[in-house]
């Protein structure tokens, strides 16, 4: 699951937070425990709880003495606007500059997605049963 | 965090050969370390005077703030598991379990039931009568069970298949992290402990060579490839730690990270970056370092960083 | 999250040395089955032995060296417990000084049940005149000289030595090797060769069985345990820093 050197404890924030934009995770509901995400993915506690921590920085997540980590009221939102907001450096220039090397215009490309999404199969969450599965 | 082990300018020379050579370093508590290095680098030895199995040339050992030799306060509370333990020629699992559950306070026979499960091991039969892997568990089983505050594991997986040593991983794991303490992992097996470990401990011919976290031990360096003259224009002064090439393909590992910006124009010249993995860094980090230093003999036949 | 942990010890755990004693007999072959059978088939042999004597007519009293079997056990017993069980106690997290007392303490409890029942040997023999038919395998007269408690000590303190000298033996094998065993034989060798040859060359060995008389089995046993308390503690100083 490692990919392109990104920290772990960034990949782990990032699980979580799929869970929580594709709804398996509700605001309010109990995210996952550092020990169960270090057992699950095989990983250091310490890095499980580093990727934690920084959901609590980014208001992602929030601490309830003694119960343990809960999805913060508004999470959802706020993750979805800054995926919109990496969308298009994440998907769409990679997309692009393969297109260039190719000889495709935006115009090519754009058919292309057009004509992807009509056969495509209904869009479903990624489940997170493997840690490998995740793909960019 | 506070130190439960202190090392300083410890040395440890034989006749003939120097298998220590001034190194310092702590151990914080509750975190898993991983001594890392090739055959003969100095990991058992250091594990060995840690643990007061073996006396310093010089230097000082303070472990839980105090010289653990002939100490039982101490001695009590650590576990060191060996790889080539030797136990009583007539002596069963059983036995060693019984003695372990005698001496480690914290010794929970339930967990080292489940442990003879998993590992299925023969109870009754004579330890020497064991197969190489049945003996490695036996080890294992005891490093767990006894949950010491600090809990040595050199190499602790030899006659281990693949299926075993994933079970010992998971088990140290989630052990660990219902009972959080100081465990020192020494393995060749680096792509399968690196995950676990939270801080490396880079060990060769005598010397600490790196002592940091395994995160930073990561994103330590960078892999490109490409054109050779395209990548010694984006490497720069950085310090090149490998180097292959194939025609005008080169491949090169420079320690350092590389900003977006500068990601970007690499990508625009059509170079391949990728992440160096921690068991590839070491592996370039050491063969520098013995191809800086021929006099440094080879290792032994099993001793490449796998 | 993660709880700390709450074991702390500051003081070190109590009767870790009679947990070796614990250790020793954990696998009770060692320290109780094996010198028992050796003991009940040395004298089962003697026992034969002296039947077939019998029948071939002797009448007078039978006595055989039988009864010296189980002391040479100790000896392996010593070196055992070092060769095998040392490392051991090391991946028990023992000091040395735990490990070495405590093995003392469980040759002393296999030593001490060899003797009693050495001792009640001896004293069923006396009471049955050699079991009925003036053969002893315990109750040899020069040992039980000064009596029952005096035999029982002679035994004991050769059991111990005979456990120390192996001990120490197998300690200086493993720590100089092949090599500083040797020399530690044939040295000490010599030292018994030179006194030999002092007492020839002063012409004293009447004074020296003289001595040995008047010492009696008791005194002798007296200096034997002297002796085998220095060659204990020279045992352990070796011991002491020794690498595993």
């Amino acid at each position: 699951m490692i990919e392109d050197g990104k920290p772990l404890f960034v990949q782990i924030a990032e699980q979580v937070e799929d869970l929580i934009v594709d709804g398996t995770v509700a605001e309010e509901a109990r995210a996952p425990s550092t020990n169960e995400l270090a057992t699950f993915y095989r990983i250091n506690p310490a890095t499980a709880a580093k990727g934690i921590n920084m959901l609590v920085s980014k208001g992602v997540l929030y601490k309830r003495r003694g119960v343990g980590m809960f999805v913060a009221p508004g999470a959802r939102e706020l993750l979805l606007k800054e995926r919109r907001n990496d969308f298009a450096l994440r998907y769409v220039q990679p997309l692009l500059a393969e297109a260039r090397r190719i000889g495709l215009g935006p115009e090519d490309v754009a058919d292309l997605v057009r004509a992807g999404e009509a056969t495509a199969v209904p869009a479903t969450a990624a489940p997170i049963d493997q840690p490998d599965r995740r793909t960019p | 965090m506070s130190a439960v082990i202190e090392v300083r300018d410890l040395t440890k020379s034989y006749k003939d050969a120097v298998a220590l050579d001034g190194i310092s370093f702590d151990i914080e508590q509750n975190a898993i370390y991983g001594l890392l290095g090739r055959n003969g680098a100095g990991k058992t030895t250091a594990m060995s005077i840690l643990t007061a199995q073996n006396l310093p040339s010089s230097g000082q050992v303070k472990v839980f703030g105090e010289n653990p030799y002939e100490n039982p306060k101490v001695l009590s509370r650590m576990c060191f598991v060996r790889e080539s333990q030797k136990y009583p020629d007539d002596a069963t699992a059983r036995h060693a379990f019984a003695a372990a559950r005698l001496f480690f306070p914290n010794w929970d026979q339930g967990l080292a039931d489940e442990l003879i499960d998993d590992f299925q091991l023969p109870l009754k039969r004579t330890i020497k009568k064991l197969s190489r892997g049945q003996l490695s568990a036996v080890g294992v089983i005891i490093g767990l069970a006894s949950r010491a505050e600090i809990t040595f594991f050199d190499e602790p997986y030899l006659g281990l298949d693949a299926v075993a040593r994933q079970t010992f991983y998971d088990r140290l794991l989630a052990d660990y992290a219902e009972h959080p303490r100081t465990i020192l992992l020494s393995s060749h097996l680096i792509d399968e402990v690196s995950n676990l470990i939270e801080r490396v401990l880079l060990i060769d011919a005598g010397r600490i060579i790196m002592d940091q976290s395994a995160e930073d031990a990561r994103a330590m360096a960078t892999n490109v490839v490409g054109d050779a003259a395209a990548i010694d224009r984006a490497v720069g002064g950085r310090e090149v730690i490998h180097r292959e090439s194939l025609g005008r393909v080169a491949s090169v590992t420079f320690l350092g990270h590389l900003d977006n910006a500068e990601r970007s124009v690499l990508a625009a010249e059509g170079l391949e970056l990728a992440p160096v993995s921690l068991q590839q860094l070491i592996v370039r980090l050491t063969q520098q370092r013995s191809a800086g230093a021929p006099h440094v003999a080879p290792a032994a036949p099993e001793g490449s960083l796998r | 999250m993660t709880t700390l942990n709450p074991v702390a010890h500051h003081t070190a755990p109590r009767n870790r040395m009679l947990n070796v004693v614990r250790l020793q007999f954990l696998n009770r072959q060692t320290f109780l089955w094996v010198p028992a059978l050796i003991l009940g088939g040395s004298w089962a042999l003697s026992m034969l032995i002296f039947w077939i004597v019998g029948g071939a007519g002797q009448t007078g009293v039978k006595a055989g060296g039988g009864a010296q079997a189980p002391l040479w056990y100790f000896l392996a017993l010593g070196i055992q417990a070092m060769t095998m069980t040392f490392p051991f106690s090391q991946a028990m997290s023992l000091t040395r000084k735990e490990f070495y007392l405590g093995s003392l303490a469980a040759a002393a409890v296999s030593g001490l049940g060899m003797s009693v029942v050495f001792v009640l040997l001896g004293l069923l023999e006396q009471a049955t005149g050699g079991y009925g038919f003036n053969a002893y395998f315990s109750y040899l007269e020069w040992v039980w000289m000064a009596g029952p408690l005096a035999a029982f000590l002679t035994y004991f303190a050769l059991t111990m030595f005979f456990f120390v000298v192996g001990f120490w033996f197998a300690t200086i094998f493993k720590r100089f090797g092949a090599v500083g065993l040797a020399s530690s034989l044939l040295g000490t060798g010599a030292v018994l060769v030179a006194v030999v040859a002092l007492v020839t060359f002063r012409q004293a060995w009447p004074a020296v069985a003289q001595w040995f008389m008047a010492t009696g089995s008791l005194g002798l046993t007296l200096w034997g345990l002297a002796l085998t308390t220095v060659l204990a503690i020279g045992s352990y100083l070796t011991l002491r820093r020794m690498p595993v």
